[in-house]
């Protein structure tokens, strides 16, 4: 369950000569996620990785209040336990030069024993089709090799809740197939944002975010239909 | 590109069989001994070592002994500014000790994954500990340089041929400010990827 109470978020924009202007990226958010599958999605520049960055405490609400599962997120220790997040671009995500020691630098946080991490990497990378690239260097995967190396890393924390900001943007028709299948098949819980109408579509729950506001959510088909119209009207 | 920085080659050799901190150890011995003797016959002997190290991981004098001209450029300078300070012998020595310096570290990187190279000098690190320092940060940071490296030449890369698309010659002071600012924010970026793991706490 992800709960936001009010939540509002303003960064502080410098101007020249001037004491800096603040600017609102997101407002009055009220929200109770407990679907399984919730997608977001809304114009470039909406907010919709604004909104996402709140549930890891990587953004900090201005007012309001962000909890998952009971914790408020500027606990950042205890919820980025709880919050795996997969970023949009996975050659930033990946911290380390190749998909098996980026999977063992996740492990240190659940294993301590050190010569029992690589074993446990090397199945995790083989158990999502990785188990040949595992120590080839990133910048040879395919794109869709690579966001799957960076979602097996972020899955090795074992995190109750994975929030992902447009995972398959990046990728290919079939690579996209590939991811999509893959997060629609994760037992967590999972919030993503994305362009791609038919994956947003396949959600439990979908939000449309326009302006720094919700404008619309509920059932999928709607909201996708919703933003459309907002879209072409 | 990645030929340039990942360079370990996967294999069996006698180099990839030699313990990493004896590798390390012939690598620093080279480094600093050649600099220490300062004799341009024991530059060249340390520069004949270092070649055999080189072929003694199996990877074939083609591409052990490549390098870039950048390389090439930065000992002509040095040989003509020693040279111009009127001292031959040092020219010499200096020059060739960069060229035994550069295939020493590359026997290293060749026969030596890069996860193994950075548990060694987290173990080497251990004895700055009471000075405050931590091994496992700084095993990361590397590990995370090394990982940038790549990164940041490619943005090089993609910068010029931006310029060049636009019609404009690519020179590197004009591709510089783009490149910084990418550079920063890959920088923010992969800050917000340490904390979201929940490794910078
Ligand atoms: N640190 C910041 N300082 C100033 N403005 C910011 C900052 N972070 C985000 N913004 C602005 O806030 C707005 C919302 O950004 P956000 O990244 O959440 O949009 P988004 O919906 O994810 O867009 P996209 O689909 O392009 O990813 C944008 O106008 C962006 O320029
Ligand atoms: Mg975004």
């Amino acid at each position: 369950m992800i709960s936001f109470r009010d939540v509002s978020v303003q960064v502080e924009v410098p101007v020249a000569g001037e004491p800096p202007k603040v600017k609102t990226l997101l407002s009055g958010v009220n929200l109770d996620l407990a679907e399984r599958r919730v997608s977001i999605i809304g114009p470039n520049g909406s907010g919709k990785s604004t909104l996402l960055r709140l549930m890891n405490g990587l953004v900090e609400p201005a007012s309001g209040q962000v909890l998952v599962e009971g914790v408020d997120t500027k606990k950042t220790k205890k919820v980025r336990k709880l919050v795996g997040f997969v970023f949009p671009d996975s050659l930033s995500q990946l911290l380390l030069s190749t998909p098996l020691d980026d999977v063992q630098l996740s492990l240190k946080a659940v294993i301590k024993d050190k010569n029992e991490r690589r074993p446990k990497a090397m199945e995790l990378l083989e158990s999502r089709g990785l188990g040949h690239v595992a120590e080839q260097s990133i910048y040879d995967l395919s794109g869709g090799e690579r966001q799957l190396a960076a979602l097996t890393s972020i899955l090795a924390l074992e995190p109750k809740v994975v929030v992902a900001d447009e995972p398959t943007t990046a990728l290919d028709l079939k690579n996209r197939y590939i991811v999509n299948k893959v997060f629609d098949e994760l037992e967590q819980q999972v919030i993503y944002a994305t362009h791609d109408m038919e994956w947003a579509e396949r959600a439990d729950y979908t939000l449309v975010v326009s302006g720094g506001r919700i404008v619309a959510s509920g059932n999928p088909a709607d909201c996708v239909a919703f933003y459309k119209d907002l879209v072409f009207r | 590109m990645n030929q340039v920085f990942s360079i370990y080659v996967p294999g069996h050799s006698l180099m990839h069989r030699t313990p990493v901190w004896l590798k390390y150890v012939l690598m620093l011995g080279i480094m600093f001994s050649s600099i220490i003797v300062m004799q341009w016959w024991y530059s060249v002997l340390c520069l004949a070592v270092s070649m055999l190290l080189v072929l003694a991981t199996g990877v074939g004098p083609r591409m052990g002994f490549k390098l870039s001209w950048g390389v090439y450029l930065m000992a002509g300078l040095l040989l003509a500014f020693q040279l111009f300070l009127g001292r031959p012998e040092i020219a010499v020595a200096v020059s060739v000790n960069i060229f035994a310096a550069i295939y020493a570290s590359r026997m290293l990187t060749i026969s030596t994954p890069e996860s193994t190279l950075i548990d060694a000098l987290v173990s080497g690190c251990r004895v700055l500990k009471p000075l405050g320092v931590n091994p496992e940060t700084v095993g990361l940071a590397i590990g995370i340089m090394l990982k940038s490296i790549p990164m940041l030449m490619d943005t090089v890369g993609i910068m010029r041929q931006a310029a060049k698309a636009r019609g404009m010659q690519s020179n590197y002071i004009m591709i510089m400010t783009p490149v910084v600012v990418r550079a920063v924010g890959y920088a923010q970026e992969t800050g917000a990827a340490l904390a979201a793991r929940g490794l910078a706490e």
